[in-house]
């Protein structure tokens, strides 16, 4: 009689998520669309640009059509390789910072946020420290004690930007550490780490992923601005902030030369906003 | 008004003795309502609420009850359909359009839900809140006394959070009853209070009925309190009505056998033996997107023929008293329940061996413990030097009001808080374990049922096969298939759930298992099957159990000793049955005297 079988009849999950995915707005799954486009683009630049970076392979300044798409740069290099080759930097810069930064800031804030006590108030304390920090300044700071170099500028963003992680990170640990499942995982024996690995962490993922897709279109923003301040990767590399730069005497005579890395900026950082406001939309409902 | 359609499925409509020539505060006629998802919450329900009439709503979750209490108000969700109609005073709610349905409840609805602390703006002051609704400062003091509210006019300014929860339950009350509503709805309003608010709350709102003369339609699942409060009794099943009439003659003698079966497995607070297993309800409620095409209750039904899976049973003069019935052989099988309900007192075959307690060996012992906890203000002592034992294998139930330190005692015990004074020591065995008031949220939800399981396994020296099988094993124990292993908790039912939790917390048999009100948020039937499955635990791996609740009922059906507590401190103790019987403390007599019990109510 007690072991009356309670019904087997799980509950689909299948039909709500459907519907979410369907909530999402046109704009939003054209970014999520683009981002994947362009992160496969990025990819596949070495096969597909038609020339190499640095390649010189016409006359300076030819009008788009003529040698190539998009015609040539100042100094005769194929504008539209440039293009593809700025594009992949900026896009994999970005993500790098994304990704660096969420990984400090998982550590920082897991530890602050289940450890709690002086712990935390430590940690928190050295978070608060780094968000004070100018961004653009440190980056200055690290370019004149170390040299431009883009490796130098996306360390110097990244210590400015980890600590707004972990902060979201810690929030979100201080909020689930106080749910039931988490005493109940302490007395089903899981020790430190097993709890802020398997107890915790999953449940500040959504929150990280919202941010760090939000992030990204705000971090190619960032990284072109610094580069076009001349505090990227030293030229002649290919970077859309520096291209920008150099071609901005050209701006009247040949406005595309200046014009076409500041359009591809532009489209990179709308994808990955438009992408960031969907995937918001995709986790914050379910 | 509108009369009864014709295609109407539950004819005659349950009729209103006291109200028949008065117009109604409220009716449902043949009311159908399809939720997007395919589910079908109500099936053709149809229910007359009388002017001043207090109709109580019982059915277990997914019964139907909250969406025929929404539905009255228009609060339905958006994309519900609706068939039949639903009129609130001279309003037909199901067709209205949002402007129409929101002037009908401004003139005619009051509510007040479970959750006091969710249902109030936490940014407010109550005075304000319930000024929203009222016409005048004078109005809201009114109301606040009409409501017992100590002081109203010195604490208008006051926030929610800085009133008990039973305050905060009256400003609820105060808010539906500031316009003079002829009806309030009352969705489980009770549930989350302790037995002594309760039995306030229930009396207030008798009161309020008797002075102001509203109507409330009171969604419980509770029969008890149902019975307490109600005028009239409304049994809901599947999204239909089972059975209606006075709540004397349907939990005094039920005419239709799921009504017999939720009173067969209520706890009493005496008589029957204490060892024997309870009755529970076999199976599970309809799946509602899948309702069966006969009667919804079929096929958990123990009297069903062929023909009760083929017809819809209407509803009709009810075979053992004055109200009505929604079961074909309801004539035939009257004896049947009537004997029934006399069989439940006698002992059955398959009696519980009494568990084994070993009085030599303590599972738990608690000596001079001291626990405060201090805010930015004050210092609020919990615990105040409580000693304690648990022998192993026994059983002790700790009692009390909210507040009163018993929850403390009990995540001191298993070690998830730290004492200021005293001594703990755990017996030999596993680490204690505990089961939550909420076993869904205990449960990691990103977290597989078998993970959760297995995590309990590391470092008990097997390997992946032999995890695998204890966990099949467990699972089985506890009623479960071991399909469960792969899903997680979010796609369980509440009783799935309620077991997993139990398997977690057995899977290695711990010394002692402490429980933190395991059936207070349970339907009557799963609490039953809880509480069978607790003792089984007990009988078989011989845990020893810590139980924590407001409930004595539940104390008694568990616990071998019982300590009551207040402000802290333990004020009595002693065994179960000795407690119950003759309590010597008033804090014990209060908490007996407030326990709804069926029972008392008609004897």
């Amino acid at each position: 009689m007690e072991s009356a079988a309670l019904g087997q009849e799980p509950v689909s999950l299948g039909a709500r998520r459907f519907r979410v995915l369907a909530a999402i707005g046109p704009m939003e799954r054209v970014g999520i669309a683009l981002v994947f486009l362009i992160t496969l683009v990025a990819l596949l630049v070495p096969l597909i640009a038609p020339h190499g970076p640095y390649e010189t392979i016409g006359p300076a300044y030819q009008p788009p059509g003529h040698y190539g798409l998009l015609g040539t740069d100042e100094v005769g290099r194929d504008l539209f390789s440039r293009l593809l080759y700025g594009m992949r930097a900026s896009w994999f810069s970005a993500l790098a910072v994304v990704a660096a930064g969420a990984l400090i800031g998982f550590a920082v804030g897991l530890l602050a946020g289940v450890r709690g006590g002086w712990v935390d108030t430590a940690l928190m304390r050295i978070t608060d420290a780094g968000l004070a920090l100018p961004g653009p300044i440190i980056a200055i700071a690290v370019a004149v004690a170390l040299g431009p170099s883009l490796v130098h500028t996306l360390i110097a963003v990244t210590v400015v930007w980890w600590p707004w992680y972990a902060r979201i990170v810690r929030a979100e640990a201080r909020a689930i550490v106080v749910r039931p499942h988490f005493d109940a995982a302490r007395l089903a024996g899981a020790g430190g780490l097993r709890l802020a690995v398997r107890h915790v962490m999953p449940g500040a993922l959504p929150a990280v992923v919202i941010a760090a897709s939000v992030d990204l279109g705000y971090l190619i923003l960032t990284l072109a601005g610094l580069s076009f301040l001349g505090l990227g990767a030293p030229p002649p590399a290919p970077e859309l902030g520096a291209m920008a730069y150099q071609g901005l005497n050209a701006l009247f005579s040949f406005p595309w030369i200046p014009l076409a890395p500041a359009v591809a900026v532009f489209v990179l950082a709308a994808a990955a906003n438009m992408a960031g406001d969907g995937l918001r939309d995709l986790l914050e409902d379910v | 008004m509108a009369s009864p359609s014709a295609s109407d499925p539950q004819s005659p409509v349950a009729s209103v003795p006291s109200a028949a020539s008065d117009p109604s505060a409220a009716s449902v006629r043949g009311l159908d309502l399809r939720l997007p998802g395919g589910v079908h919450a109500l099936r053709g329900v149809d229910l007359e609420i009388g002017k001043g009439e207090i109709v109580s709503l019982v059915g277990e979750s997914g019964s139907g009850k909250t969406m025929l209490g929404l539905s009255l108000l228009g609060l339905a969700p958006a994309e519900a359909r609706f068939g039949g109609e639903a009129w609130l005073g001279d309003t037909e709610m199901c067709a209205a359009d949002e402007d129409e349905r929101r002037l009908a409840r401004r003139a005619h609805a009051g509510a007040v839900f479970q959750d006091p602390m969710t249902s109030l703006n936490p940014t407010m002051k109550i005075g304000a809140q319930i000024g929203e609704a009222a016409a005048s400062r004078e109005a809201v003091v009114e109301a606040l006394e009409q409501v017992g509210f100590p002081e109203p006019a010195r604490r208008l300014n006051q926030y929610p959070h800085e009133l008990s929860g039973g305050l905060r339950q009256r400003v609820m009350i105060a808010m539906a009853i500031v316009r003079r509503p002829s009806l309030i709805l009352l969705d489980e309003p009770t549930t989350a209070l302790d037995v002594t608010l309760q039995r306030t709350t229930l009396r207030l709102l008798r009161r309020l009925r008797d002075e102001l003369g509203m109507a409330m339609l009171f969604i419980t699942h509770d029969l008890a309190v149902a019975g307490e409060v109600a005028d009239r009794a409304v049994v809901l099943y599947g999204g239909r009505i089972a059975e209606t009439g006075t709540p004397r003659d349907v939990f005094t003698s039920p005419s239709h056998p799921y009504t017999a079966g939720l009173l067969g497995s209520r706890l009493a607070l005496a008589g029957g033996d204490r060892d024997e297993e309870l009755e529970t309800l076999a199976g599970e409620p309809p799946d509602p997107r899948q309702p069966p095409p006969g009667c919804p209750f079929e096929p958990r039904c123990s009297f069903a023929r062929a023909e009760c899976a083929r017809e819809l049973p209407p509803l009709v003069p009810a075979s053992r008293h004055g109200g009505s019935d929604a079961c074909l052989r309801s004539v035939e099988i009257a004896p049947q329940l009537e004997e029934g309900a006399r069989a439940a007192r006698r002992s059955t075959a398959a009696a519980d061996v009494a568990p084994k307690t070993d009085e030599s060996s303590a599972a738990l012992t608690v000596t001079g413990l001291d626990k405060s906890f201090r805010s930015r203000r004050h210092t609020h002592r919990a615990v105040a030097s409580v000693s304690l034992a648990v022998p192993a294998g026994g059983a002790l139930a700790l009692v009390g009001e909210s507040g009163c330190g018993k929850t403390t005692i009990l995540r001191i015990a298993v070690g998830l808080e730290r004492a200021d004074r005293g001594e703990v020591a755990i017996g030999s065995g596993g680490r204690p374990q505990m089961v939550f008031q909420d076993a869904g949220s205990s449960l990691t939800p990103w977290l597989t049922v078998g993970a959760l399981l297995e995590e309990r396994l590391r470092g008990q020296g097997l390997d992946g096969e032999g995890r695998s099988r204890r966990i099949e094993e467990t699972l089985t124990m506890v009623g479960l298939s071991s399909e469960v292993a792969t899903t997680r908790p979010g796609r369980l039912s509440g009783g799935q759930r309620q077991r997993v939790a139990l398997a977690r917390a057995v899977i290695v048999p711990p010394a002692l298992l402490a429980c933190d009100e395991p059936t207070s948020a349970l339907d009557v039937s799963l609490a039953a099957v809880v509480i069978n499955l607790l003792r089984r635990l007990r009988r078989e791996l011989g845990v020893a159990l810590l139980f924590v609740t407001h409930d004595l009922a539940v104390a008694r059906a568990i616990a071998d000793e019982i300590a009551v507590m207040a402000a802290g401190e333990i004020v009595e103790r002693g065994p179960a049955d000795e407690v119950l019987e003759r309590p010597r403390s008033d804090e014990a007599k209060r908490l007996l005297e407030a326990v709804p019990s069926l029972e008392r109510t008609w004897t």
